[in-house]
C-alpha cells in the first residue's frame, strides 16, 4: 500500500473518478503520515481510555460495592421464560409483581421474533430454593397473566444466593488464572520482555475498558457474560500475536510497511468476527447469547485501539531503542 | 487446473482432513428422514414393563435407542401419531407395539376408582354403648345395645379408562449428537452436601440417588460429582425431557424415614423394610377413609402395605407389649400411636389396632395424607406423596443431608426453538463471513477452500462430540462460535502470509507457511491455556464451553489449518 502511495503521480488525469481516487489516496496518505510520525502522542489515547475506565469502575464499586452489576445468575434469584403468543402488558405486570413482592428487584421483558412478541422473560431476585416463596411467586405471576402456566411452556432457572456468590468468585478466579496462563504462554513464546508485556497490557486494557463500558451501559452480567471476557482474551491475543510477530520477527520493509501489512490482515480478522457477531445479535432470542455477543463486540472495538495504537506504539518505541543500542 | 485438483486430493494433509470428516459423519450418523418415536423411559411394573420393554441404558447413543414404529399395525411417524394411538387404546385388550427391535404384546390395565355418589343409602348399625341409667334411684352404668339407622354415602366403582401403559417417548433422534439440557428441555438440579464428603461417601450418595430415580422409573439421567476451584462439592443431576418438579423433591430429601412409638424407633426406611407394595390391590387411595372436605380444603388418604424384617417386627412386639388398650367408638386401639417421621418431620400418625399388641407382625399398612383445593388435586397429591414415600422406603436414606442450590427446568418447546434459531444464525454467520472473505480477496481460489475447510472443521467437532457422547448445550454452542471465529482468523493469517510472500517473492513456500504457523500456534496456545481454569471452576457448569472451545481450536490447528495451507499452496503456486 505504501509503495502504491509513495509514488503518487497520476499527473493531469481527466478522468473524474481517478481524481477522486487520488484525492482519497492523499487523505489516506496524510492519515498514514500522521500515524507514522505521531505514534508516541497517539499513545495517550489508549492510556487515557484505560485511566477513564478505572475511574468508571471505581465509581461503580463505590455505588454498588462490586465492580459489575450482577444478574440473578451471580447473586441468586429466579428467571422464568414463558412462551406466549400475543400481547401482554409487560410494564403493568412488572408493576404488579413489584408491589406484591416489595423489596425485590423484578424485571419483565418481551421475547420478540420479527417484531412479534413470542414470549415473556421474568427475572426476580427472590429466593427460589425456598419452595414456598417460589410457589407464591409463580401463582401471582399466573394470576397477573391471567392464565395457568403449562409445564411444557415455561422454563425456570433458580439460583441459590450462596451459590450465586460462589459462582461469581469462581468465574472471576478462572478469569484471573486464564489471564495469568495466557501471560506465561506469551512470555515463553516471545522470550522478550517489552513485546510480551505489550501483548499482555493490550489484553488487560481490552478487558478493563470493556468492563467500564459494560458498567456505563448498566448491563447486568451473568456467568455467560464473564465467559465472554474470557473469549475476549482469545480474540485480543490473536491480533496482538500477529502484530508482534510481523514487527519483531520479520525484517522486510519499513516498520510502517509491516504495521500496515499486519493491520490489513488484523482488520479482516476483526471485521469477519464483528460481522458474525452482528448476525447473531440481530437474530438470537437467547438472553445469554445476546449478552456474550454484545460484550465481545464492545471488546473487539476497544481492541482495535489497543492493538493498532497502544501495542504498535510500544513496539515501535522498543524497536527504536533496540536499534540505537545496536548502533 | 485438473492437475491441481488431483494434486489437492493426493495431499496427505487434505487426505487426513477428509478421513476425519468421513469418520465424523459416520459418528454423527445423520438420517433426516427418520420416523417413529424413541423410548426414553419405561415405568417399572407398568404394562409396558411387564410386556418386556426394557429401559434404555443411560449411555446408549441416540441412534441406537429403541424406536416404536407401529402400534396395533398403525404406523407411528411422529409424536402426534403416538399420542393419537395411545389415546385410543382400550383396557384389557391386547396392544401390539412394534419397535425396530422386537414386537411386544401389552395388556393395558384398567384404572378404577371408588367414588362416593351424591345418593345415600340407609344402613342399620348395631352399636353397644355405655349409658347411665338410674335404677331405683342409683346411677349405674349399663351396656346397652342400640340399633341405629345411618345414612351413608353410596359408593360405586367406576372405570376411569386405561391405566398409563408406562412409556415415556420423544421424537426419533435424527443424528447421534446428544442435545444438552438447555436444547432439549429437562430438569437440572445442583445439590450441595451440608458437610464435607469423602470420595466413597459421594459414590454412595450417587448410587442411592440413581436407585431412587430407577425406582421412580427414570433411567435417562446423568448424576455426577462436580467441584470447583474453591474446593466445594456438588452433585449435579440432569434429567432429560421432562419438566418434573416432583423429582427435585425426591432427590433433595435425605429420606430418613423413621416409625416411632413414643420416643422409641420401631423401624427405619431401607434395611428394616423387606417389601413395599406398589400394585393397585394393596396401595393407592385408602378406600375406607377416602377423601373428605373440611370447609376449605380437600383431604385424601393414601395407604400401602409394607413388610418388615423379622428384627423390626420383634422390636414392634417389644414396644407394644406394655401399652394399654383403649376403646374408641367401636374400635379398640393401643394407647400410643405409631408416628411416622420423614427427615425428622412428622408426616403422619397411625392408630395401632389392639390386636397387634405384643405381636411380631411383619405386614404393616402405612398411610398418609394429600391436600388440595379440589378433590382431584388432593387425590393426585396423595398419590404423589405415596410414590415418593414408597421410593424412600425402598432405597433408604441418603448418607448426608443435601441442599438444593440451583435448579433449572427448561421447556422442551423453548429448547427446540433454540436449536432451530442457532442453526439459522450459524448458517447465516458463515454466509456473511464467506461474503466478506470474498470481498477481501476477490479470488474464489482462496475463499472457497477457506469456507469449505471451516465447515469441515465444525462437522469434525460435532462428530467428535457424538463419538465421546458429549452433550451439546448452550455453552458448547458458544464454544463452537469461538472455534469458528478463531478458525476464520487463522485462515486469514495463512492466506495473507502466503499472498504477501507471493507479491514480494521473498520467501519460499515453506517459509511463508512456517511464518503463518508461528502466529497461529502462539494464538492457539494462549487461547487453550486461558480456557483450562474454566474446566474446573463453578461446579463445572461452564465446562462445556471450555472443553468445546479447546476441542474445536485443536481440531482446527491440527487438521483444518494444515489442509487449508496445503490447498492454498497448490492452488496459488505456478
Amino acid at each position: 500500500m505504501v509503495e502504491d502511495n509513495s509514488g503518487v503521480s497520476f499527473g493531469e488525469d481527466k478522468n473524474k473518478a481517478k481524481k477522486e481516487i487520488k484525492h482519497y489516496r492523499t487523505i489516506l496518505n496524510r492519515v498514514l503520515r500522521f500515524y507514522d510520525v505521531n505514534y508516541r502522542r497517539l499513545l495517550f489515547i489508549p492510556f487515557i481510555m484505560l485511566f477513564l475506565a478505572f475511574i468508571v469502575i471505581a465509581i461503580q464499586i463505590g455505588k454498588s460495592g462490586s465492580f459489575i452489576n450482577k444478574d440473578v445468575s451471580l447473586k441468586g434469584g429466579v428467571t422464568i421464560v414463558v412462551s406466549h403468543e400475543g400481547k401482554a402488558d409487560l410494564l403493568g405486570l412488572e408493576k404488579k409483581l413489584s408491589s406484591r413482592f416489595v423489596g425485590h428487584d423484578i424485571s419483565v421483558r418481551a421475547i420478540k421474533k420479527a417484531g412479534k412478541q413470542t414470549g415473556i422473560i421474568v427475572v426476580a431476585d427472590i429466593d427460589g430454593t425456598s419452595k414456598k416463596e417460589l410457589d407464591s411467586f409463580i401463582s401471582s405471576l399466573e394470576s397477573f397473566l391471567g392464565f395457568k402456566l403449562d409445564e411444557n411452556q415455561y422454563s425456570i432457572e433458580i439460583m441459590g444466593s450462596s451459590l450465586g456468590a460462589s459462582f461469581f468468585k469462581e468465574t472471576i478466579i478462572a478469569l484471573l488464572l486464564a489471564f495469568l496462563l495466557m501471560s506465561v504462554v506469551v512470555f515463553i513464546y516471545f522470550r522478550t520482555f517489552v513485546p510480551s508485556i505489550a501483548v499482555i497490557l493490550s489484553a488487560f486494557s481490552d478487558i478493563v475498558v470493556t468492563l467500564a463500558i459494560v458498567d456505563l451501559l448498566g448491563m447486568k452480567l451473568s456467568t455467560g457474560g464473564i465467559a465472554a471476557f474470557l473469549m475476549l482474551i482469545g480474540y485480543s491475543v490473536d491480533t496482538d500475536m500477529l502484530l508482534t510477530t510481523r514487527l519483531i520477527k520479520r525484517k522486510e520493509g519499513t516498520v510502517l510497511d509491516r504495521t500496515i501489512g499486519a493491520f490489513k490482515t488484523g482488520m479482516v480478522m476483526t471485521i469477519t468476527t464483528i460481522a458474525a457477531i452482528i448476525v447473531a445479535l440481530l437474530f438470537t432470542k437467547s438472553d445469554i447469547v445476546t449478552q456474550i455477543m454484545t460484550i465481545v463486540l464492545i471488546g473487539l472495538c476497544v481492541d482495535i485501539v489497543n492493538t493498532w495504537i497502544q501495542n504498535v506504539g510500544i513496539l515501535r518505541i522498543y524497536l527504536e531503542r533496540k536499534n540505537k543500542m545496536v548502533e | 487446473m485438473k492437475r491441481k485438483i488431483k494434486k489437492i486430493f493426493g495431499n496427505i494433509r487434505v487426505i487426513i482432513l477428509l478421513i476425519c470428516l468421513l469418520l465424523a459423519i459416520v459418528a454423527i450418523y445423520p438420517n433426516p428422514g427418520r420416523e417413529g418415536v424413541a423410548i426414553r423411559n419405561v415405568i417399572p411394573n407398568s404394562s409396558a414393563n411387564l410386556a418386556g420393554i426394557q429401559n434404555p441404558k443411560p449411555r446408549t447413543s441416540p441412534m441406537k435407542r429403541e424406536l416404536i414404529l407401529a402400534i396395533n399395525n398403525k404406523v407411528i411417524r411422529n409424536m402426534e401419531d403416538y399420542v393419537q394411538a395411545i389415546s385410543s387404546i382400550k383396557a384389557n385388550r391386547t396392544l401390539v407395539i412394534k419397535t425396530n427391535k422386537d414386537v411386544y404384546r401389552l395388556i393395558p390395565k384398567e384404572r378404577v376408582k371408588i367414588i362416593e355418589l351424591n345418593k345415600t343409602e340407609v344402613r342399620k348399625v348395631a352399636e353397644t354403648k355405655e349409658v347411665n341409667v338410674t335404677i331405683n334411684g342409683t346411677l349405674v352404668v349399663v351396656n346397652k345395645t342400640i340399633i341405629r339407622t345411618e345414612e351413608v354415602p353410596k359408593k360405586k366403582k367406576i372405570s376411569l379408562g386405561v391405566e398409563d401403559i408406562g412409556l415415556r417417548v420423544y421424537p426419533a433422534p435424527k443424528t447421534n449428537i446428544r442435545k444438552g439440557l438447555d436444547l432439549q428441555g429437562g430438569t437440572r438440579v445442583l445439590l450441595q452436601p451440608e458437610e464435607k464428603l469423602t470420595k466413597e461417601d459421594i459414590e454412595n450418595l450417587i448410587a442411592v440417588m440413581k436407585e431412587r430415580l430407577n425406582v421412580y422409573g427414570l433411567t435417562d439421567v446423568i448424576i455426577r460429582e462436580a467441584g470447583d476451584l474453591s474446593g466445594n462439592q456438588y452433585v449435579l443431576i440432569e434429567i432429560a425431557g421432562a419438566n418434573e418438579e416432583e423429582i427435585r423433591n425426591l432427590l433433595a430429601k435425605q429420606g430418613k424415614f423413621e416409625a416411632k412409638i413414643g420416643n422409641e424407633t420401631v423401624f427405619r426406611g431401607g434395611r428394616d423394610i423387606t417389601y413395599v407394595c406398589r400394585s393397585a390391590d394393596c396401595s393407592g387411595i385408602d378406600p375406607f377413609s377416602g377423601c373428605s372436605y373440611n370447609g376449605n380444603q380437600w383431604f385424601c388418604r393414601f395407604r400401602f402395605v409394607i413388610s418388615l424384617s423379622p428384627e423390626a417386627a420383634k422390636r414392634q412386639a417389644e414396644l407394644t407389649k406394655d401399652l394399654e388398650v383403649v376403646t374408641e367408638g367401636k374400635e379398640q386401639y393401643l394407647s400410643k400411636k405409631l408416628l411416622l417421621f420423614l427427615d425428622d418431620k412428622k408426616v403422619d400418625e397411625l392408630r395401632i389396632g389392639a390386636e397387634l399388641k405384643g405381636k411380631a407382625e411383619t405386614s404393616i399398612q402405612i398411610s398418609g395424607p394429600g391436600l388440595g383445593v379440589t378433590k382431584q388435586e388432593a387425590a393426585i397429591n396423595a398419590l404423589q406423596n405415596m410414590k415418593r414415600l414408597q421410593t424412600i422406603l425402598i432405597t433408604g436414606s441418603l448418607p448426608i443431608k443435601l441442599k438444593i442450590v440451583k435448579t433449572d427446568s427448561i421447556s422442551p418447546i423453548l429448547g427446540e426453538e433454540f436449536v432451530r434459531n442457532s442453526l439459522f444464525i450459524g448458517i447465516l454467520a458463515i454466509l456473511t463471513v464467506s461474503f466478506i472473505i470474498f470481498l477481501r480477496y476477490k479470488r474464489l481460489k482462496v475463499s472457497i477452500p477457506l469456507v469449505l475447510v471451516l465447515v469441515s472443521e465444525v462437522i469434525i467437532l460435532l462428530g467428535f462430540a457424538a463419538l465421546i457422547g458429549w452433550n451439546l448445550d448452550l455453552a458448547s454452542i458458544a464454544g463452537i462460535i469461538i472455534s469458528v471465529g478463531t478458525g476464520v482468523d487463522h485462515n486469514i493469517i495463512i492466506t495473507d502470509e502466503t499472498l504477501r510472500g507471493e507479491t514480494r517473492k521473498i520467501f519460499n513456500w515453506k517459509q511463508r507457511i512456517k511464518g503463518a504457523f508461528f502466529i497461529i500456534i502462539g494464538a492457539y496456545l494462549t487461547t487453550t491455556f486461558a480456557m483450562i481454569p474454566l474446566i474446573f471452576a463453578g461446579a463445572g457448569l461452564l465446562k462445556g464451553f471450555a472443553i468445546t472451545t479447546i476441542a474445536g481450536i485443536s481440531i482446527g490447528v491440527l487438521i483444518g489449518r494444515p489442509a487449508y495451507a496445503s490447498i492454498i499452496e497448490i492452488l496459488l503456486k505456478d
